[in-house]
């Protein structure tokens, strides 16, 4: 984008305001990639602040011919995610389907509010937890498109795969969503 | 086009990214095939959740964290970071939940005839709020209770007035005949011995002279 491009320059040319405005255009985006990826929101906020700090300290090397500024922020934000993934997968190793659906139902139903909101949020948790139950690759692919919303050709710089890789990797994370979803369902009710 | 290229195409189907004879093709072993229809309907569930699913937002202060981590400017100031955790309070859930408890201490220190303005260490004994709630109670119990006789008497009253009353009116032509001067004396005697029969009559109102009203209501009735 143009706007991001003449942010950039500023934030270049040392002034702090356009980096402040840089970031309120992108915090929200990359807090939400983080937080489909983590399931947490302490540890998306650790990582949003990881990536923006390597943004900054990255931006000279930024080259607008070979894309636009965000794809290059996805990138930068999804290796980072995939080196936590990698770093912390010691953890999750205990983590089973049967858990996460616990965890789902125990959450309090918050009777004060209005069913509409309790929707959304039943279908956040469900959906968040049947995406931690993704494989990473799968995992990004959906997130990026059907979460974030880019396009196939933009994931595929993203992730740095050809676009037949990306439409493959998104047709099967789908698949086996919803797979996950069905028998998350069927347990809980 | 086989079964496996039609799973592997579900995505671009739904995201109407075939062409058209492509698109053909997968109808017609969509047609055929219930398993492949079963898995597009869940596809497309997943991508409806996906839509569904609303933007998470991260705290206030984690643009003003990343500034002070990159180039060290503007931490969150102590306004900022005050506003940000008064905002939770204005939900209306935590407000209600707050006006409850302010409710239910008010009623707890009334109860206890606990006066904030001039507190005393005693008030701060919670064996005196025991105490003072108790004689408060019974107190009140027995308000309601005498309020009750009272209710009780009155209407008593009121119905041998009215049964006074309705005698008299039977008797009156015979009381024209005789004129007898002790006849309805003698008649509101008998009624105020009747009225202190009545349960609690005498015991709420020792002082009333029960048969001064009942002989001045006979004789404001009785014909003169």
């Amino acid at each position: 984008m143009d706007q991001d491009l003449e942010l950039l320059k500023r934030c270049l040319a040392g002034e702090g305001a356009a980096w402040e405005e840089l970031l309120r255009a992108h915090t929200s985006k990359v807090y939400n990639l983080c937080y489909r990826f983590t399931g947490s929101a302490p540890q998306s906020e650790d990582l949003t602040q990881e990536v923006f700090i390597k943004i900054y300290q990255t931006l000279k090397s930024f080259d607008s011919s070979q894309g636009a500024f965000s794809t290059w922020l996805n990138r930068i934000a999804r290796n980072h995610l995939v080196d936590h993934y990698r770093r912390t997968k010691r953890d999750r190793l205990t983590d089973s389907i049967e858990e996460k659906v616990e965890k789902i139902e125990q959450k309090p139903s918050g009777g004060r509010d209005p069913m509409a909101e309790l929707e959304s949020r039943e279908v956040r948790e469900l959906l968040q937890a049947a995406l931690a139950l993704l494989s990473p690759e799968m995992r990004e692919a959906v997130i990026l498109r059907d979460l974030q919303e880019l396009d196939y050709q933009e994931i595929a710089q993203v992730l740095g795969v050809p676009e037949g890789t990306v439409k493959s990797r998104i047709n099967r994370g789908r698949l086996e969503l919803a797979r996950i979803i069905k028998r998350m369902k069927g347990m809980k009710g | 086009m086989n079964h496996l290229e039609a799973v592997n195409q579900i995505s671009e189907y739904l995201e109407k990214r075939l062409g058209p004879a492509t698109r053909a093709e997968m109808e017609s072993h969509l047609a055929t095939c219930p398993e492949c229809r079963e898995m597009v309907e869940d596809v497309r569930q997943v991508m409806e959740r996906c839509h569904m699913a609303e933007p998470l937002q991260p705290s206030p202060w984690l643009i003003s964290r990343i500034i002070h981590a990159t180039t060290g400017q503007r931490k969150p100031s102590w306004a900022d970071r005050l506003r940000d955790s008064v905002r939770p309070l204005l939900q209306p859930r935590v407000a209600y939940g707050i006006s409850m408890a302010v409710f239910s201490i008010s009623f707890i220190l009334h109860a206890a005839n606990v006066n904030i303005r001039s507190l005393t260490l005693r008030d701060l004994n919670p064996g005196t709020w025991a105490y003072r709630a108790n004689s408060k109670g019974h107190l009140l119990v027995a308000r309601a209770e005498k309020y009750y006789y009272d209710l009780r008497v009155v209407y008593e009253i009121q119905n041998r007035l009215r049964e006074l009353r309705n005698d008299q009116d039977e008797q009156r032509p015979r009381m024209q005949k005789k004129d007898s001067p002790g006849g309805a004396q003698g008649r509101s005697r008998q009624s105020s011995m009747e009225l202190a029969a009545i349960p609690g009559f005498s015991r709420f109102s020792p002082n009333v002279g029960v048969s001064d009203v009942l002989s001045a209501e006979s004789k404001r009735s009785l014909p003169r």
